[in-house]
Parts: C-alpha cells; structure tokens; sequence
C-alpha cells in the first residue's frame, strides 16, 4: 500500500467528527438527487405498467382524430358506430368507452370527495378488454344498478346492496349499488372514484348526446393487426382515426412521465442547490483541518513527501469520503423516495403495488454530485496543502503564509462574470428555456461564489459593528465572542457563506412571490369588475349546467363561463379562450384598444395586442386557425385589446359549438351582481343555486383573491421547505467551523478558564461568536437575494408581474431564524468548550 | 544530478582533518529574513563542513542562528547567498522535486517536537519515509532499527499513546530506517527529562559508533553537546569556535567566556 492511501484512510478514521460532518452533508445531497430521480423513475414506470395493464387486451382504439398534438380533450364518437366497426371481418369484441363526471353523495346530499378525479364510466362488461374486474356482487343492469370501485366502498363503508345518490353533469340520480370492482388485482382505480352502469344508461345520465369517447377493439384470434386496422380504418367517417392499443398506452403514459418529469426536475433543482451549499461546507473543513494538520503535512515533506504526494494523500482522504458517502446517499435517496410513496400513498393517491426504479443514471448522478462535489471542494485546500514548506514543521506560521492567497481581484471578477450571465439569460435568453436555466443558473452559482470570496473582505468590519450589541450586553464573554469572529475573516465568511446561499434564495423567491402577488391583486381590482368567481374543486372542468344555473338567477346581471379549445394558427399552437362577449365586457376591462368585445359574434376573434402585431392584424383581418379535432376556420378579428388576463384569443360560445363536439367543460365561471341586489342576497342565491353542484367553488372578489394569495405563499412556503435541506447543511457547517474553532483555541480557552472564566461564560462566548456568524450570512444572503430577485421579477413580462414588492416579515422572519440558527449551531461546540479540563487544555502543544 | 565535488569548501573546512569527508557544510552561508529596519541577519558568512561518520552539535544561544544554519544546511529553508551542501551536491541546484528526493533518500530529521504523524502507528511512523519512496528498503536493516528502538508491543500504539522519550526513540529510529547520508536533529531533547534525555542520546551517539551514522545537532544544552564528537559555537549568525570531544564542563567554560 502507498504511503498516501495509508494516511489518507488513517487519518478519515483519526477524524471521525470532522469525517461524520462531511459524510453528512456528502450523503444528505446525494440522497436528496438520488431521491429525487427514483421517485420520479418508480412513477413513471408505476404509470406506465398501469396504462400498459388497462390497455393491455385492447389491439385497436377507435377515436377521434386530433390534427396535432394538445392536452385538450378528444371530440367523441357517435354510439352507431360501435356496430359498424363490430361489423369489420377480424373484430372479436367491442367496447364502447364512455367517461364522464358522476360523483357518490352521501345522506346529507354531500359529495364523497375523492383524492382522485370522480368518474362515470359505462360498463364494459366483467373481465372486459378493459381490465376491470369484479370483485363482489354482479354487473349493473338497467337504470337502477350501479357497481363502484370495491377502494371507495371499503373507506366510505358502502356495500351491495346499498343504495346511494350520485351527481352527474344533467343531475342527480339514485341507484342500487350491485357490485364492487377493482383494476386487476387492485382495488382502487389509482385513486380514483369510480361509478359504472350499463351503457344505456351511461349514455342517458352521463350527459353524453349519443356519442361516446372511444371504442375499444379486440381481435379475433388469428387476425393480423394491420390487416384489421386498415379495415376498420376503410369503414369510419372522416376525423376518426383507429390506433393500436400500445399506441394509446404509450400516449397516456408519455404525457403523465411529462408531468412527473417537470415534478422530477422542480425537485432536482433543489437536490443540487443543496449539493452546491455542501460543496462550501466541504471545502471550508477541508480548508481548516489542513491549517490544523500544517505541521503534520510539513513533517512529511520534511521526511521525503513530495508536494504532489501530500497533494495526492489530501485527494485520496476526499475521494474516500466520497465514495462512502455516496453509497450512504443512494441508500438514503432510495429510503427517501420510498418513503415518499408510501406518504403519497397514506395521503390516499391510491398508487398501484409501485416498484422502485434504481436507473443507472440515477447512480451515475449520485457518483458525479457525491464524488464530484468532494473532488471538487477539494481542489483548492489540496493545492494549498501541497506547498506548505517543510520548514513549517518547526516553524507554523511560514506555512500558514505559504498557505494565504488572494480574493478580492478573483472574487470580483467571478462575481461580476456571474451577474452578467445572470442579466443576460433572463433578458436576453439565447437558447430558449435550456439557456435560460444554464445562463441563469451559472450565473447565479458564480456569483454566490463570488460574493463569498468577497464577504470576507468586509466580514472584519460588519462582524465587529453585529457584534458590538453582543459585547455590550454580555461583556466579556461577548467580547471575545466579537473579536473571535472578526480575527478569522475568511473562515467567517466561508461558514457564513453556506447559509448566504440558502438565505439568498428564498430571499429572492420572496420577492418574487411578493410582486407576482401585488400584480396579481392590482390585476384583480382593475381587470375585473365581476363579483364572483366560481372555480372547479374536481379538477375536471365544470359542467355547463353550472353557468347556465347562474345565467337564469334573477340576481345576476352577467355570466359567462370559460372554455377553452385548442388551435393552430401559422403552425404554432394556441389557446383560444371562449366566453359569452356580452357578459365578458361587462365583467371584464379587458382595456380594449379597438372594436368590441362585445359584439364579437360568430367567426370572429378578438386578439390581444402582443399576438396581434405578431401577425400585423387589425379590426378586419383575417387568421386562418385549424382547430384541434381538424376543423378549420377563417375568423375574422374584432377587437385588439391589452389585458391577457384571460389569455390572447377570445372567441365567441357560439363559434366554439360550431367548431367542436367535444364534451363542454368550464374552466371557471364569472357573474357579476345585478343593480338593486345587495352583497348579502346575491350571496345566498348564489351559493343556493350552487348546492348542487359541490364541485363548483362559489368565491367572492375578494376570497378569490385571498385564495390565489394563498397559494403564492404557499408556493413560498413549498420552496423554502425544498431549500430547508441546504439551510439544515449550512447550518451543520456553521457548526463545525465553530467546533473545529474551539479545537485550535483548546490552550486559549483553558487559559481563560485557568484566570477564572466559568463554564457559563465559555459557553456564551462560543454561543454568541455562532450567532453573529449566522446573522451576517443572512445579512448578505438577504441583500443578495432581494438584488437577485428584483433583477428575476424585473425580467417577467409585464403581463404576469407588473408591480415590484418586498416583504419585510419575511427578512425580519430571516434575521430571527439566524439567530435561532447560530444557537443551535453552537449547542455542541460551546459544550465542547466549558467541558475542557483546564489543566489538559493549557498543556496542549 | 552530478555536480563538481566541492572542493573549495572541503578545504576551507576549519578542521576538516585530511582522513575525513565532509557529509555535508555551507560556503559563506548569509541568510536574511525581513525587510528594511526590520530586517534580521540571521546567518552571516558562515562556513563550515561537518565530518562523516561523525556525531557534530552546533551551539549557540536564542536567536544565534544555529536553527536557521540547521534549516539551511538540511534543504527545509533557503539562503539569501552562499552555499550549502549534501555530499557533492550543492543544494541552491536542486528544484523542488530533486531536494524532496534529497530528504528524503540522504536525509533524516529529528526535531524537538511533533516529530510524529498522529494518525500512523509507532512502527508505521519509522517506515514512512521508504513507504512514501514506494520502497521497502533494507528490510533486515529496519527490523534492526526497530528491535533497537525498544518499544516492543507499543510499536503498534499511536505517538499519543507513547510517552515524550518513547515519542523521540521512535523518530530516531525513524531517521536511521532509511540509513540517510546525514541525519539532523534540532534539539531532540529539548522537551525530554534529564535522565529521557541521556537515553535518547546515547543512542544517537550509538548509531554513529555502531552503524557510522552521521549526525548533525543542534542543541543550547551542555550536557547534550558533549555526546558529540565536535562541538560549532555560533554566535549572532558567525562561527564563533569549536571543540573536539568536548566534556560538559568544557562546554559551560567555553560559553562562560561570552558572558
């Protein structure tokens, strides 16, 4: 074995604390990437064995066709085809498919919430195509049978033979419940409720106007696919279309793994900005063990070591800490997503048995961010390390010259690099979103960097001013606190830097939430003049029975819901919001600029301004639009209007009739109280006219606004809490610094307590030096962060953020948690400390 | 690297005797450390050669320069002018890598304290510098050393787990393994008891004796110098006299005249 791997082991086992510390934050970001990644691996392989199962007996679909690609829902199918394509030669089943909303009441007439979407489904029969089996009791048979998934029955104590109300779009029916069905060997149907009857009667109370969503095929045995395709495919009308069912499957899960991606990225963005703040921590330890190791790393030049093998014995003592640690991290992110899921799961998402999907980036990542981060922390402390002079083992202070470099011109220069990157990914953004996020990103690591190797440059003034309170109330002790801190300027600002980092961040992301709020409230008063809003509790849209309920209430004067429909206009997709124009005008200053929204009639647009000088169009002109399910349309441009609230193309309900047959469903409602009626009768009749309807969420103004207000700070909260980690390790380093502090000032702090400072005042003293520590971390991290995030709000288009605000709770919130930080940062160093044996301590070397 | 053989200095030696090489001296050795009105003259145009297989003490006062001559002469520090030399090999030649090669093939170190890695065992410890050549040496050899040493099981214990003398048996043992040219130590006994201190000193004056080690130390204790075969007095950076198998009480007469 080589003198460097010997030492190297010898001395990660020599230094267990500082090893476990490091360990700690190594294993605690690996875990969090690696959790990140298996979670959102174990989902999607979850969903995509859920959709390969339910599609599983399925060989072809039959559907309507959809001209590109759009997360709106498909036009249906009329029912009479069913028969025409059973027809086809080679067909052995088909099901018709037919979903829509339906919802179980219980005896109050309450809705049974779900934690998943309601569904009304028609039956397909037991062991159908479909997969769904029955688990109790028998089919549902004519209008006065219903079966339910065996999931809710279990947690809602229902039974066959029971016999419940359920809600649909045209009312609310009752039926006998005569049997219990699950998804294979599952009995939930991935969380959500599900309610099945015959297909008469799908037809008749789900609302679906002769027409189902899809028909499911089976082919007889001994028939080719393709053959069977193109003939099914000669038999149907134009824009409907015949796919395989792997086809289907692999839709369906493509645009869940779309979704968990974006979760699994959100996630990972976390995972690395905590793998950056341990990656401070890192090298901070390592920067001070090695000052305490100086004599021994002298001594071994002086007996032979070369400068590259202390260089190397440094690498090697990093590299195996990595390497441990990164296998504690998957383990750890492999427990974390685990255990995730089964929250998910606790929480009712009703998950299929999900395995845990270990891919081999996963590990790859896991090597690269805990090996990685280590090697590259180390770069620095190693190369100082290797030209300490031999000489230093008899004399220290050479080496620790030897060991002192330059920052401030370094620091500088990464700083301002970082921020131009910074400005110009946000306003310039090369490379759309992927250089947004690059240039950004870089930019703003570099400049953390940057203002680190800066802050302690001024950590020796603003230390002594934070720490002059200190000295004042706790005399002595906070003397020394002071002047502890301020001595070691660059070991201040390193520790402080980790927590700068995470203070910084959700600095910036308070202001960012702060003005996304102020805008949103002024957008609120001015843009919308209605009284209420009612939004969807089911996540699947209203029923139009709900605006048309509204629409006949004497106490209001205008109503209109919105839809929505995908289509193409140059090739490019847009939303097209739909709305009554009348009502919409009264209940909206769209702040037009010309024609009128409120006569837009049939065929015709109304554009936002950005979009319409895109394509030059004016009152008058003409865009040719290919709707989603293939109809194309020539609309003729009515009014050009500023505010995008409600997106950049309106058309008129009766146009979107015209267009699509797709089952009508409401984003959200808008009505506005008549003259005469005051607050408190609208009120009633509102909310009277909407008891039916449970998945309607009937909100004043003003609740609407507190309610969107609330989930701006929820959003704060939720990034704070994914920033927690990163804050929970920069505090951990704070700690260690502190530690390894007392550690070098063994012999200092035995001489005080040898003239007579008590335990008490030791541990004030070490107390205090964590706690002004912490606080000037936070002070640059709030100053930086609020610079970062005025600069990021600034660069949101005016239509999201109009307004700049701040939220001084938040930075109070701030400095009070630092200070609660550097107390418990220094729970264990200041114990270590007042627990000195004087006599040991003044004897040490 | 292969230099002339110093023939100046071997010459110029003060009393290098015609029987005798030198292992190792300086040529007018000056070294300054600070600038301006702070600057100090540590060593001052000092030349001397020390003999092989010889045990040499140089002695001196606080400040005197025997520390900074010991420094320079070992490669650890640089001089502001002069020479200095290892065998025929004058070190101001030799790059970083030539002089890490130097100690750590022809050189051993013995200091006054922290001689030791704290990490590594007692017998890791004396192994260390044929273990950082990626050699294993004279295997016999360092078996021997290691035997002489004395410590028995404790060559297993860590320095913290040995007592001040054991700690200073373990570095000269450590210095002997890789049977260095020339072997310095500065104050070896300095932290040790009068009676740790004899000990560790008769094995050092054993090693040339037994093995014809050669040693150079520096020491401000008489009874330490008078191991030696030679004594250099230096004095405010200069050679200030010598003696040869001096005793105790000769060493304290010959610092008496100073005062």
């Amino acid at each position: 074995m080589s003198a460097g791997s010997l030492i190297a082991r010898k001395s990660i086992r020599a230094r267990w604390g500082r090893t476990l510390a490091i360990a700690f934050a190594i294993t605690a970001s690996v875990s969090f990437v690696v959790g990140s990644f298996v979670l959102a691996d174990s989902l999607r392989a979850t969903f995509d064995n859920l959709f390969t199962e339910l599609n599983e007996n399925i060989d072809l679909e039959v559907r309507a066709a959809q001209e590109f690609d759009t997360d709106d829902a498909r036009d249906p199918v009329p029912v009479e085809l069913v028969d025409t394509v059973a027809a086809v030669d080679g067909v052995a089943i088909v099901e018709p498919g037919l979903q829509r909303y339906a919802q179980l009441l219980d005896d109050d007439g309450a809705v049974i919430a779900s934690t998943g979407p309601s569904l009304g489904v028609s039956w397909e029969g037991e062991d159908g195509i479909g997969g769904v089996t029955l688990k109790a009791g028998s089919e549902p048979d004519g209008a006065g049978e219903i079966v339910i998934d065996k999931a809710t029955a279990d947690t809602q104590g229902f039974d066959v033979g029971d016999r419940v109300d359920f809600l649909t779009d045209v009312g609310t029916f009752e039926a006998e419940i005569v049997g219990l069905v699950g998804l294979g060997d599952a009995d939930s149907f991935g969380g959500a409720q599900l309610i099945a009857m015959d297909l008469a009667t799908a037809l008749e109370r789900l609302g679906a106007n002769g027409n189902v969503d899809v028909i499911d095929i089976q082919l007889a045995e001994g028939t080719e696919l393709t053959t069977v395709q193109r003939a099914i495919a000669d038999v149907l009308p134009p824009r409907v279309e015949v796919v395989t069912g792997e086809q289907v499957a692999q839709e369906t899960s493509d645009d869940i793994g779309e979704f968990i991606g974006v979760f699994g990225t959100g996630l990972l963005i976390f995972a690395f900005i905590t793998a950056f703040v341990s990656a401070f921590i890192i090298n901070n330890v390592f920067q001070i063990t090695i000052g305490q190791r100086l004599r021994e790393l002298a001594l071994l030049r002086a007996v032979g070591a070369s400068g590259r093998q202390v260089r190397r014995m440094i690498t090697l003592e990093a590299l195996g800490l990595g390497v441990i640690a990164t296998l504690l991290g998957i383990g750890g992110g492999v427990g974390v997503a685990r255990l995730l899921i089964i929250a998910f799961d606790a929480a009712g998402a009703g998950f299929p048995p999900t395995s845990t999907v270990l891919a081999v980036r996963t590990i790859v990542m896991a090597a690269a961010v805990g090996v990685g981060i280590t090697m590259l922390s180390v770069i620095v402390p190693a190369r100082k390390a290797s030209r300490i002079p031999p000489v230093a083992a008899m004399r220290p202070e050479i080496g620790f010259v030897a060991m002192r470099a330059r920052r401030l011109v370094g620091g500088v220069v990464v700083t301002l690099v970082g921020l131009t990157l910074f400005v110009v990914g946000l306003f310039v953004r090369p490379g759309g979103t992927t250089g947004l996020i690059a240039l950004a990103g870089g930019g703003a690591l570099l400049l953390f960097l940057g203002v680190a190797s800066l802050s302690s440059t001024v950590a020796t003034p603003v230390t002594r001013v934070l720490g002059w309170p200190v000295e004042k109330l706790l005399k002595v002790p906070g003397a020394l606190a002071r002047q502890n801190v301020a001595r070691a300027p660059r070991r201040t600002s390193s520790s402080a830097s980790a927590l700068m980092i995470g203070v910084a961040l959700v600095s910036s992301a308070a202001v960012f939430a702060s003005s996304l709020r102020a805008s949103l409230v002024s957008t609120l008063e001015t843009a919308i003049s209605a009284d209420y809003i009612v939004t969807d509790a089911s996540f699947q849209g209203l029923s139009p029975t709900v605006a048309g309920t509204l629409t006949e209430l004497p106490e209001l004067a205008a109503v209109t819901p919105v839809r929505g429909i995908a289509g193409q206009v140059d090739a490019s997709s847009k939303n097209f919001g739909a709305v009554d124009p009348a009502a919409f005008d009264e209940l909206v200053n769209a702040d037009t600029r010309a024609g009128s929204i409120a006569d837009l009639g049939l065929d015709e647009v109304a554009l936002q301004q950005d979009p319409a000088s895109d394509l030059d169009a004016s009152v008058g002109s003409t865009v040719d639009v290919t709707f989603q399910n293939g109809v194309q349309r020539t609309l003729t441009v009515a009014a050009i209007y500023a505010e995008a609230t409600f997106g950049n193309w309106l058309i008129s309900l009766d146009t979107l009739e015209t267009v699509s047959e797709a089952p009508a469903r409401d984003f959200f409602v808008i009505a506005k109280l008549a003259d005469g009626v005051d607050a408190a009768t609208g009120d009633i009749a509102v909310r009277e006219a909407m008891e039916p309807f449970p998945q309607a969420n009937v909100q004043t103004n003003a609740e609407f606004r507190d309610e969107q207000e609330g989930q701006i700070n929820q959003l704060l909260v939720i990034i704070s809490m994914l920033l927690g980690f990163a804050i929970l390790i920069a505090i951990l380093g704070i700690s260690i610094t502190l530690a390894l502090g007392v550690f070098e000032r063994t012999r200092e702090i035995g001489l005080l307590r040898a003239v007579g400072m008590n335990r008490r005042q030791t541990r004030r003293s070490v107390r205090w030096e964590a706690v002004i520590v912490s606080f000037f971390g936070a002070l640059i991290g709030i100053v930086v962060g609020t610079f970062l995030g005025v600069i990021l709000t600034v660069a949101v288009p005016d239509d999201v953020i109009s307004e700049l605000a701040f939220n001084p709770t938040i930075v109070v919130a701030i400095l009070i948690g630092a200070v609660v930080a550097g107390l418990v940062a220094a729970l264990y160093p200041s114990y270590k400390a007042s627990n000195m044996n004087v006599l040991d301590a003044i004897a040490t070397e | 690297m292969d230099l002339p053989e110093p023939t100046g200095p071997a010459t110029a030696a003060p009393t290098a005797t015609a029987t005798s090489v030198a292992a190792a001296g300086a040529v007018d050795a000056s070294k300054l450390y600070g600038i301006g009105d702070a600057q100090v003259r540590a060593l001052d145009g000092v030349t001397v050669a020390f003999e092989t297989a010889r045990f040499s003490a140089i002695m001196g006062p606080s400040g005197s320069g025997k520390s900074t001559l010991l420094h320079c002469l070992a490669g650890l520090d640089t001089l502001t002018s002069g020479a200095t030399y290892i065998g025929d090999t004058y070190l101001a030649s030799l790059d970083d890598k030539a002089l890490t090669e130097l100690r750590r093939t022809k050189v051993g170190f013995i200091f006054q304290a922290f001689n030791l890695i704290p990490t590594l065992t007692a017998e890791e410890n004396i192994r260390l510098p044929m273990m950082l050549g990626g050699e294993s040496g004279d295997q016999e050899w360092i078996d021997h050393v290691v035997h002489t040493v004395g410590l028995g099981d404790r060559l297993r214990h860590r320095p913290s787990e040995l007592s001040g003398g054991q700690q200073q048996r373990v570095a000269v043992a450590r210095a002997l393994a890789s049977r260095p040219q020339i072997i310095f130590a500065d104050e070896p006994t300095g932290n040790l008891d009068s009676v740790t201190g004899s000990e560790i000193l008769s094995f050092m004056r054993s090693a040339v004796d037994d093995f014809g080690q050669t040693i150079v130390m520096v020491t401000h204790d008489p009874v330490a110098a008078s191991y030696a075969h030679r004594v250099i007095f230096v004095g405010d950076g200069q050679i200030t006299g010598e003696m040869s198998d001096p005793t105790t009480d000769q060493v304290i007469d010959h610092l008496k005249q100073w005062d």
